[in-house]
């Protein structure tokens, strides 16, 4: 049985860090690793856990980044909701893509979820009544913990950590269930799965599902924290595609490979990264790690 | 009373009917070998069998239940399972893994599906092979898995495609002992055979195909004698 204490030490030195350094460029940097790594995670329980390789997870990412923001300018409600509205909506709309692309394998699913995106964006861009189109939503400040106006980063550091720890526990969860079990087969062989009696298409549509709200939790937090909700930016392949090269260098499938994310000057590295681990270690830096 | 009934299964790609009119009967505890040349289309059978093709016309039934389009998973959870003529072991899983997602259709309870798993594996001699990878397994290794893997769902007929097929002749006793076994067991086999003295030697009845169609029915020998076999798999040459 393999052990978590890499992670059990990652999350408490994550947790201790704010107590410990005062800097505000720091404790910015933790927070934003800690959400892009909590949308790495939640990409990968669809892409890595079921092989449901997405381009298209900005589509839930901003989805949950709207839901929040709306939440404030037009119903004036606390963001919170938003993050319950956006995991909602990303998981309907999750499980209508998952649905409709069901029997679609290999690239014409990535192409599926990359035109998804599009159209969320073309929506929100051009829909200027409700979503104040292309110029974007500024997220309002009001102060207080109900209505997510948190001056303090240190609290931030710790409700983003305790997103990525529930994500992480999912991840745990799929390593170890019999659902994660099933859902490995239908990544490994579809067929061979479904001819042992694991009902794959309902499994992969529930992943995505899953999937997507967490991405839209993480969208409803990075909103709140950010301040300013921009249609080309959430909605952007760009954005699909950090998911996906932070998931993938991190490892497919496995849950700790969702600390990888890191900040600044990415595209080049990922661009380095990914080629050096698809010739060396194509299974990831976590696995490469559990192999020595 | 048949287990298993093929009721005028006819499966159509564009104009090729790869199975036309098929009907014949499996009863329970029997152990039946398909035949026929490549092309003759027994796997066709097969996949309309277990739920991966809906035919064109004709129904299975399983104890007098109609399996007709059902899927695959549904299928197999009504208590058929099958191996692939290519094999397909889940390559990144151990092999105890691979044989716990067949046990998983039939408990919830991972830890009583690795038990399952485990006693699978020696029945079938590959326990030692237990935490490795199924990348690492040679053809009859995976063969073994793959039985081991679909009778972990505890089926009631096991369809069997090309159980010696690709397999190195030293392993091929060893196979057909334990299909031997399972039957002795009281599991009901519909077993695609390419090697007739294999065939001959573990069935009760053998099913003759050629051309999509059924030629023959009836004992090993008698199917074996039969004019329209020989001149199927020899050519009309050496009939006499």
């Amino acid at each position: 049985m393999r052990t978590y204490g890499g992670a059990l030490a990652f999350f408490a030195a994550a947790g201790l860090a704010p107590l410990l350094v005062g800097d505000a460029f720091l404790r910015d940097s933790l927070v934003l690793i800690l959400i892009w790594g909590s949308a790495a995670g939640a990409w990968n329980i669809a892409g890595g856990y079921a092989g449901q390789i997405s381009l298209g997870h900005s589509a839930f990412f901003g989805l949950g980044a709207y839901a929040a923001a709306l939440c404030g300018v037009r119903w004036n409600i606390s963001p919170w909701w938003g993050l319950l509205i956006g995991g909602a909506l990303a998981s309907a709309a999750g499980m209508v893509i998952g649905f409709l692309s069901n029997r679609l394998r290999g690239p014409y699913f990535v192409i599926a979820t990359i035109a998804v995106s599009q159209v969320l964006l073309l929506g929100a861009s051009r829909w200027r009544g409700f979503t104040a189109g292309s110029e974007g939503i500024p997220v309002p400040f009001r102060p207080g913990f109900w209505s997510l106006g948190i001056a303090d980063k240190r609290i931030w550091v710790w409700i983003v950590l305790a997103l990525a720890l529930v994500v992480y526990l999912a991840q745990v969860y799929l390593e170890r269930s019999r659902r994660g079990l099933q859902l490995a087969a239908v990544r490994e062989d579809e067929d061979a799965a479904l001819s042992l009696g694991v009902a794959a298409r309902r499994l992969k549509v529930v992943a995505i599902a899953v999937s997507a709200a967490f991405s839209a939790v993480c969208g409803a937090l990075w909103a709140q924290y950010v301040g300013f909700v921009d249609p080309l930016y959430v909605f952007s392949v760009d954005l699909s595609l950090r998911f996906a090269l932070a998931a993938i260098i991190g490892g497919l499938g496995t849950a700790l490979g969702l600390g990888s994310h890191l900040i600044g000057l990415y595209l080049i590295l990922y661009g380095i990264a990914l080629i050096v681990m698809v010739r060396y270690a194509p299974q990831g830096l976590v696995g490469w790690l559990r192999g020595r | 009373m048949s287990l298993l009934s093929v009721r005028g299964v006819t499966k159509r790609f564009g104009g090729i009917a790869a199975n036309r009119g098929i009907t014949f009967d499996v009863a329970a505890g029997e152990l039946v070998g398909i035949i026929g040349p490549n092309g003759a289309g027994k796997s066709t059978l097969f996949d309309c069998i277990s739920g991966f093709y809906a035919p064109d016309e004709g129904e299975v039934e399983l104890d007098g239940a109609r399996l007709t389009r059902l899927s695959p998973d549904n299928v197999c959870r009504r208590g058929v399972a099958r191996t692939f003529q290519k094999l397909r072991p889940f390559q990144g899983m151990t092999v105890a893994e691979n044989v716990m997602v067949g046990a998983l259709t039939r408990t919830r309870d991972v830890k009583h599906a690795r038990e399952q798993a485990h006693e699978w594996l020696r029945r079938v001699g590959l326990l030692e092979k237990a935490n490795a990878h199924g990348r690492t397994l040679s053809t009859g290794q995976r063969k073994r898995l793959e039985l081991a893997r679909a009778l972990a769902t505890q089926p009631r007929l096991l369809l069997l495609d090309e159980v010696t097929g690709g397999v190195d002749q030293r392993s091929i006793p060893g196979l057909v002992e334990l299909v031997r076994e399972l039957h002795a067991g009281g599991l009901t086999l519909l077993v695609i055979e390419h090697n007739m003295r294999v065939v001959t030697a573990v069935a009760q009845r053998i099913v003759a195909m050629h051309m999509g169609e059924l030629i023959a029915d009836g004992a090993p020998d008698a199917v074996a004698r039969e004019r329209k076999v020989v001149e199927a798999y020899l050519g009309q040459a050496y009939l006499r």
